[in-house]
């Protein structure tokens, strides 16, 4: 245990030894006189009231203290030595290293560390830096007390043949909620969820945040098979449990996964040890290698230096909406794929939890990401928060309120299934037979996760044993054979998605780069290649099936070869670590028939619009169709469509922003210099003149509801005038956010009259507006909910140019405005293209906006409808 | 070691309380306020008794009363090398931590006899010699104390289980 002393920097170098005070073998302590040693200086002398002073040059002699106590075994600098600058002095042995140091003591030798002396340039506390003990903060320990004990806990490992698995506890193999409503439940066993919640084990914590929470029950809801799973990992993994609750918190749930203490014994570490309220750090509890180390979390982005070791999980949603109850303190997360596994996603409470799921993606940035977890201002707004949050839970009872959500619900199928008969297509899902439940315990997560972490175990020691056997052979046997589970793991994932170019679709919000993004790189992690544009060698298409993005679409359906898929798939390629079959995902099934499918646009693309209005259009679309817009136009305005596809094909690779480097350019750059303003502009012109032919495109769009899958799709190319395309659907898509924002003021009063409208009603009564007229408005504010269809304001629309403007206002309260207005702009489009089917059409379409002036005048609103849905039958 | 030591404390009393009953008042306050603390290196355990509780003096400003009171009480103060008897709380490789009272104690590895060795295999982990001698949580040990420091309204301290008749006591 020697070590070698150095001068220091505050000596006044360059200095000369004059003399050793001790001997080699002398006891020495610290502020002890060591030696002598003398240095040169210049010194101000002479009178300095008359003026005259000069310089001289003193010599002094001084001592030099030692900053160390111990046994001196050697100087390491002779008498009469001339040292320039600060170098070892000494070799001491000292008594203690203070290597294990308990709240500023030494843990060998009992000294206070905290005491400060003058002699020394560092502090003892320094010597023993890294916190390493699960619960603990407070002992710490020196480096290579910390690596000693890792090579023991990595001996022990290897003999057993075991590696550490850190285990998140929220949403990984728990999830916990503390909506008394599931008390209730488990008392009733008359309640549909009575079946669910029954096995649902609770505690109190006596330390809860706030005093509402400090008496309220906590439900923990174990993941379903998590028993045998944690018997069975924990004979190939050591498990630790690493959670962001407190202390309490964690113990008591641990004791509730784990009574006996045989799986996780005290090997628990809580955000109270953690140091770090944002971001959980292997090094914590491995500071030297985390070489035999693998975690299973929920969330990625809590680990921003482990990721290598990390399985993500997807999060285990049983309450839902619930969430997680202890990551208010962490910023919103930004990688949620679904509204859970696959087999949940058809549940039905779907639609809520997909919401729940938008709302949260669109949370945007939290200010508090990045800075230090020790500030003491920002734990106190947070566990602020936290508390909030807490009683909001308890007084709101999300659950109830689900629960009751779903049983209205299941009475307005009923009542939609008898109004569907009424002839107007109704696009509801199947309407439900039974009364449903809102937890739904049907997730088999862990049964993939076990494969994957006995894959990783099995991988590990072959590897190991090779190594070993050839390490052995050459005479070396020690650690070094040790392989990194880190570089296993990846080995493994990269090869599930290798070959495949994947490109995103309304997946991720606008702006963010993708390559980035948690998802980006989850894909780029699973060996697949990231696209931004749908080129030539890409493989795959994820979109949103909830509102996919049309232009990523559209390009996809022209390439056969592009599979279009949900991100369900995406989901379950990173469960199940395999490619798995992209039939039950597949997303053209709904493009078959697009005017169903782009009700299905119209109307989800409102549901998100309410809580988010950034996740909405695809990013690149402005620039893909600038671009393929500007080659067409001098090559060939009069082409016919099969041509201008093949073109486009031929073309496309080569001019589609697909080949830039990656990473480096937001495909959006392209709407950023885009000239908003004279886009509106354009558009009231276009309004404006194209006023009267308005109508008459609506009724072929009926007419033609079932060829218009083809014409949408080739609506964006087949315009053969490049600036109109651009200017009027950029322009809706900056109109379509406009009348969001005054959406949240004009729905006020109507979203309080919709308050009990569930979703699945408006889809129903969005999807029966379209049946009827594209272009049909309320005449009233309220909507004739009694009899589910739509009353058509003809009056109005009549009006010409003025009631044109009040007609467009009241479309911004129109929930399905955005769809109406892209699909009229096109159809529009189609018209001028088409010029002489034009011509007839308004011919015929003038006619009969006189025969409905006329009706209108005389006949009854009902009738109206009926009429409306006659004139699509033509 | 305990004590019996005589103090002195401040009390104030809330001008509600003024009447015939003001010195019991002090004396149960004083009671709550400082029996159980830490006050720098001794605990004070028990107040026995209080005596001369001067008269009150109304504080300007507040109206609140303070009187001065002595009084006798119990109190224990560690020392560096003293033995004492203490109950294992958490085990982890670098040693155990013990609680002595309101005394948390740290007793590292190096503290103890050689064939001591982790366990950390068996659950709960344990300090043992494969023998006799096996250190758990809730393992009742003598310790003798080899460091001590104070803070305000705290204590710790370092122990050893090296020695004779020191370590793991049989129940």
């Amino acid at each position: 245990m020697t070590k070698v002393v150095r001068l220091g920097a505050r000596l006044r170098y360059p200095v000369t030894v004059v003399k050793l005070l001790k001997r080699h073998g002398d006891k020495i302590k610290k502020q002890e006189a060591l030696l002598e040693y003398s240095f040169k200086w210049m010194r101000e002398v002479g009178d300095s009231i008359g003026g005259e002073t000069w310089q001289e040059e003193q010599t002094t002699i001084a001592t030099w203290e030692s900053p160390a106590d111990g046994e001196l075994t050697r100087w390491l600098i002779t008498e009469g030595q001339h040292i320039v600058s600060d170098r070892g002095a000494m070799e001491v042995k000292e008594e203690c290293s203070h290597e294990i140091q308990f709240q500023g003591l030494c843990g060998m030798c009992g000294k206070d560390m905290t005491e400060v002396n003058w002699a020394t340039e560092t502090r003892d506390t320094a010597r023993a830096p890294i916190s390493m003990v699960h619960d603990q903060t407070n002992l710490t320990v020196s480096a290579v007390q910390a690596q000693r004990t890792e090579q023991e806990l990595q001996r022990r490992l290897l003999q057993s043949r075991k590696l550490s698995l850190v285990v998140d506890l929220d949403q990984t193999i728990i999830q916990a909620c503390i909506d008394p409503t599931v008390g209730e439940w488990q008392k009733d066993p008359t309640n549909p969820n009575h079946e669910s919640v029954k096995n649902i084990k609770s505690f109190q914590l006596d330390d809860g945040p706030g005093d509402l929470a400090r008496h309220c029950s906590y439900y923990i809801k174990t993941r379903p098979g998590l028993d045998d799973f944690l018997r069975r990992i924990s004979d190939m993994y050591e498990l630790h449990v690493y959670t962001m609750g407190t202390r309490a918190y964690a113990q008591h749930v641990a004791r509730v996964v784990d009574p006996d203490k045989k799986l996780f014994g005290n090997r628990v570490i809580s955000r109270d040890e953690n140091g770090n309220i944002f971001a959980k750090n292997l090094q914590r509890l491995f500071p030297v290698s985390t070489h035999m180390v693998a975690i299973i979390d929920d969330r990625s982005d809590v680990w921003p230096r482990n990721r290598p070791n990390l399985i993500k999980v997807s999060p285990y949603e049983f309450f839902k909406g619930i969430g997680d109850i202890n990551s208010s303190f962490l910023p919103k997360r930004q990688d949620l794929l679904t509204s859970g596994t696959p087999t949940n996603g058809v549940g039905a409470a779907a639609p809520a939890a997909k919401k729940e799921s938008a709302a949260k993606n669109g949370g945007g940035k939290q200010d508090a990401v990045a800075e230090a977890g020790d500030d003491p201002t920002v734990t106190k707004r947070q566990v602020e928060e936290q508390e909030r949050a807490f009683e909001k839970q308890i007084n709101d009872r999300p659950l109830q309120l689900l629960q009751e959500k779903l049983d209205r619900e299941d009475e307005e199928a009923e009542k939609a299934t008898v109004l569907s008969e009424d002839g107007s297509e109704s696009r509801s899902s199947s309407p439900p037979a039974q009364r449903h439940r809102a937890l739904q315990d049907d997730d088999n997560e862990l049964e993939f996760l076990e494969k994957h972490l006995t894959a990783l175990h099995k991988t590990y020691y072959a590897e190991y044993d090779s190594n070993r056997a050839a390490h052995r052979a050459a005479g070396n046997v020690g650690l070094s054979s040790v392989p990194d589970a880190g570089r296993i793991l990846d080995e493994l994932k990269s090869n599930v998605l290798k070959g495949f170019k994947i490109v995103l679709s309304g997946v991720l919000p606008r702006g963010v780069d993708i390559y980035r993004s948690e998802i980006g790189l989850q894909i780029l992690n699973f060996g697949a290649e990231l696209g931004s544009v749908v080129g030539r060698d890409v493989t795959h298409l994820v979109v949103n099936t909830a509102q996919p993005g049309r232009e990523k679409l559209l390009a996809a359906r022209r390439r056969p070869r592009v599979k279009v898929v949900g991100q369900e798939w995406l989901a379950s390629c990173f469960s199940q670590w395999t490619a798995v079959d992209e039939t039950p995902f597949l997303f053209a099934g709904r493009l078959a028939e697009e005017g169903e499918a782009g009700n299905g646009l119209a109307v989800s693309d409102e549901e998100e619009g309410e809580s988010d209005t950034e996740n909405r259009a695809p990013a690149p679309n402005g620039r893909a169709r600038d671009l393929t817009v500007k080659i067409i136009t001098p090559s060939g305005r009069l082409r016919t469509l099969d041509s201008v596809d093949e073109s486009e094909d031929d073309l496309e690779p080569g001019l589609l922003p697909d080949d830039l480097p990656d990473g480096q350019s937001s495909p959006i750059d392209g709407l950023k210099s885009f000239n908003w303003g004279s886009a509106d502009q354009e558009l009231e012109e276009f309004l404006a003149s194209g006023s009267s032919g308005d109508e008459d495109n609506d009724e072929e769009d009926n007419e033609d509801d079932e060829d218009e899958d083809e014409e949408l799709a080739d609506a964006p190319s087949i315009n053969g005038d490049g600036t109109t395309t651009i200017a009027p659907s950029a322009a809706t898509r900056k109109r379509k956010s406009r009348d969001e924002d005054s959406d949240s003021d004009d729905e006020a009063p109507s979203a309080a009259e919709d308050a009990d409208a569930t979703p699945a009603k408006r889809l129903r009564r969005t999807s029966s507006q379209h049946g009827s007229s594209l272009r049909k408005q309320y005449t009233s504010d309220e909507p004739d909910t009694a009899s589910g269809l739509p009353t058509p304001g003809r009056s109005e629309e009549q009006d010409g140019t003025a009631t044109q403007e009040n007609a467009k206002k009241q479309e911004g309260e129109d929930e399905t405005m955005d769809f109406d207005a892209v699909a009229e702009m096109e159809a529009e489009f189609d018209a001028e293209w088409e010029a002489e089917l034009d011509k007839a059409e308004a011919e015929f379409a003038a006619e009969e906006e006189a025969e409905r002036l006329a009706m209108g005048e005389a006949g009854s609103k009902p009738e109206g409808g009926v009429e409306g849905g006659q004139g699509a039958g033509e | 070691m305990f004590f019996l030591h005589n103090l002195e404390r401040r009390v104030t009393l809330h001008p509600s309380y003024f009447g015939r009953n003001m010195h019991e008042l002090v004396t149960t306050k004083l009671v709550k306020d400082v029996e159980g603390t830490c006050a720098g290196d001794y605990y004070i355990i028990a107040i026995m008794d209080t005596f001369d509780v001067s008269e009150g003096r109304i504080l300007p400003g507040s109206g609140l009363a303070e009187f001065t009171v002595g009084y006798r009480a119990v109190v224990w103060r560690p020392f560096k090398g003293e033995v004492i008897d203490a109950i294992t709380q958490t085990v982890n490789p670098h040693g155990f931590f013990a609680q002595a009272g309101p005394l948390r104690l740290f007793i590292s590895s190096h503290l103890m006899p050689d064939e001591i060795q982790y366990d950390a295999s068996a659950t709960p982990a344990q300090f043992t010699n494969n023998a006799d001698i096996v250190i758990e949580q809730g393992t009742h040990v003598r310790v003798k104390i080899i460091g001590l420091r104070t803070e305000v309204g705290e204590m710790w301290a370092i122990g050893s289980i090296n020695g004779d008749f020191l370590g793991c006591l049989q129940a």
